[in-house]
């Protein structure tokens, strides 16, 4: 029987008094891979970010419960220590702040005790030869002066150390070139097996490397069709229009 | 003119304003001051000469030659490496002066520590043509500690000097350090870095003063200010008149941590020169909340992820330097002095 991660019922989210999300209902189980995708200003980052915990973010009703337990009470800390991760569109830069120094302390937040040198080591030497980057990434100050590339690539290199249960991806495929692309799916896929994975994008070109098995498409705050891979291949093909004038009637 | 002579500065002086001269001296009058204890990697002690002055018009400067008695100096020549001097300051008013006399390559860290009451330091060198010197002050007096500090730099003909300051001890400071690019072609990079706990009174006044063509400065100051902390800084650039060629920069931030933290930056700069890049900034504000959530979304805490990004902001000033040695002395420093913090 699938084991369920995240469930969401008839979610109304709302940022500064504006409806973003109007009624919308998921569930995800472990190993599989949700893809949520539509156009700008759908409402796509905003499910994340709610999911997350933003503050800006306000739930006005409906139900989410990750692991069978509510989330609305907990803190963005308790929701990342209980194994949620979201991969941000855009990731804040903290200068003086060393990547090496910050995953360690990521890790020792989210598993709740202190990593021995040597296992967080190994851990990241093996982490990073899958994402192919390169030690002296370590001594850099984090996001700070990255290219958008370089960005997502640290967002993947934090998902596989932090091995989540309930992987949120928002457009992590914007700003890679082919080649990092396929380098940034072999990260996901690695942890695809053993969590939920939510993957917001807006082509299908990532969905050639990380297999989907449910493709959603959001308009206006709802999910107004759901299907397989073919769904995305569809998208790619016709657009939304089709799916906007159906919802219409 | 002796000290006893001068009249105290009127608090209309840019220098005065906000550190007025009543609140930083240890007492009316000339005190009988003990010597703080400078020793060199662990255990040597410095060549001890006659008090020197550079400035004698200056009330500060004059006021510590005449209470700090004999000055010690490091003689540096060839290729040194890293040099630790120890300055310990117990005692009720301490007060001591170290020249440091470079004519090679060094990285030189003085680390101020003690329980004295008041601390009068006073710092001043030399980097002759072609040298470079590479010179750290960590300020770790305990809490209850007033400090008056001053430095005198001069930097010669092709010569670079990298200095960094880690301010994290005393209730009360004053540090008015003033370099002068002396020689065609000089570079001076210098880092500041503040944090304020408590009701601290950090107050800096730096100077860099370009007296010919063609020579460099970065100036970068980084306050971080919690309680009911203060800190100030004000910077004046000087471009003489000739000076052409001048590239000089300075940036002041400050992260302000609560309400009732204060933080005050007055760049100021005065160019006679005609051919001249000269660039300044200033900036507060408080922890951006953005930064907060990225980190609290990797599972740290809020207070954990305030640190985190004071540690990061603070270190950050250390950026613009490129002497490794002294980056990770001082980055050190501030790790240990934070995660203390921490814990309390």
């Amino acid at each position: 029987m699938a084991e369920e991660i995240l469930n969401i019922s008839n979610l109304h989210v709302s940022v500064e008094g504006t409806e973003i999300i109007k009624g919308l209902s998921l569930t995800i189980n472990k190993g599989e891979v949700h893809a949520l995708m539509g156009r700008n200003g759908s409402g796509k980052s905003t499910l994340a970010n709610a999911l997350m915990g933003h503050p800006a973010y306000s739930i006005d009703s409906g139900e989410i419960t990750y692991n069978g337990q509510p989330i609305e009470e907990l803190e963005v800390f308790e929701r990342a220590r209980a194994g949620m991760f979201l991969s941000f569109q855009y990731p804040s830069v903290l200068p003086g702040v060393k990547v090496g120094t910050f995953l360690k302390k990521s890790i020792e937040a989210v598993r709740g005790e202190p990593v021995k040198q040597r296992e967080f080591r190994n851990q990241l030497k093996a982490a990073m030869q899958l994402l192919d980057m390169d030690r002296t990434f370590l001594s850099r100050y984090v996001n700070d002066g990255f290219s958008g590339g370089e960005k997502k690539r640290l967002e993947i290199l934090q998902l596989v150390l932090l091995q989540p249960r309930l992987a949120m991806l928002d457009e992590t495929d914007s700003g890679l070139d082919i080649d990092a692309l396929k380098i940034v799916s072999k990260g996901i896929n690695q942890v695809v097996p053993h969590a939920g994975c939510l993957v917001i994008t807006h082509y299908q070109r990532l969905l050639e490397h990380v297999k989907a098995d449910y493709v959603h498409v959001l308009i206006d705050g709802k999910i107004v069709k759901s299907g397989g891979p073919d769904l995305a291949h569809k998208l790619e093909e016709k657009g939304y229009d089709w799916l906007e004038v159906k919802n219409e009637v | 003119m002796s000290y006893i002579d001068m009249s105290p500065p009127p608090r209309a002086k840019h220098l005065w304003r906000y550190t007025p001269w009543p609140r930083i001296q240890p007492q009316e009058g000339v005190p009988i001051a003990e010597k703080i204890v400078f020793t060199v990697n662990g255990n040597e002690s410095l060549d001890s000469g006659a008090p020197r002055v550079v400035l004698e018009s200056e009330i500060a400067r004059v006021f510590l030659s005449e209470i700090g008695g004999s000055s010690h100096t490091l003689n540096i020549e060839g290729d040194v490496g890293l040099v630790h001097i120890q300055a310990r300051a117990s005692g009720h008013v301490v007060a001591g002066h170290l020249h440091i006399n470079c004519k090679g390559n060094s990285t030189v860290i003085l680390h101020l520590t003690g329980e004295a009451d008041w601390s009068g330091l006073y710092v001043s060198g030399e980097v002759a043509d072609n040298c470079k010197l590479a010179y750290g002050f960590v300020n770790e007096l305990s809490n209850d500690c007033k400090l008056l500090h001053c430095e005198d730099w001069s930097v010669g003909r092709d010569a670079t000097m990298e200095i960094a300051a880690l301010s994290v001890g005393g209730f009360r400071s004053k540090s008015d350090i003033r370099t002068a690019l002396t020689g065609e072609g000089a570079t001076l990079k210098q880092a500041i870095t503040v944090h304020g706990l408590g009701a601290r009174h950090i107050d800096n006044h730096i100077e860099i003063n370009h007296k010919v063509a063609n020579c460099n400065s970065k100036l970068v100051i980084n306050s971080a200010c919690a309680g009911s902390s203060r800190s100030i800084a004000t910077g004046l650039l000087k471009v003489a008149k000739g000076a052409n060629g001048t590239d000089a920069g300075q940036v002041f931030r400050n992260l302000l941590l609560s309400d009732k933290a204060r933080a005050d930056s007055i760049p100021e700069l005065e160019v006679l020169a005609d051919e001249v890049k000269a660039a300044h900034g200033a900036a507060s504000a408080p922890v951006n909340p953005d930064q907060v959530h990225y980190l609290m979304s990797r599972g740290l805490s809020p207070q954990q992820a305030e640190a985190l990004i004071v540690e990061g902001f603070l270190i950050d000033a250390f950026s613009c330097l490129t002497d490794i040695d002294l980056k990770g002395v001082l980055a050190t420093r501030m790790t240990i002095h934070l995660e203390c913090e921490l814990k309390r």
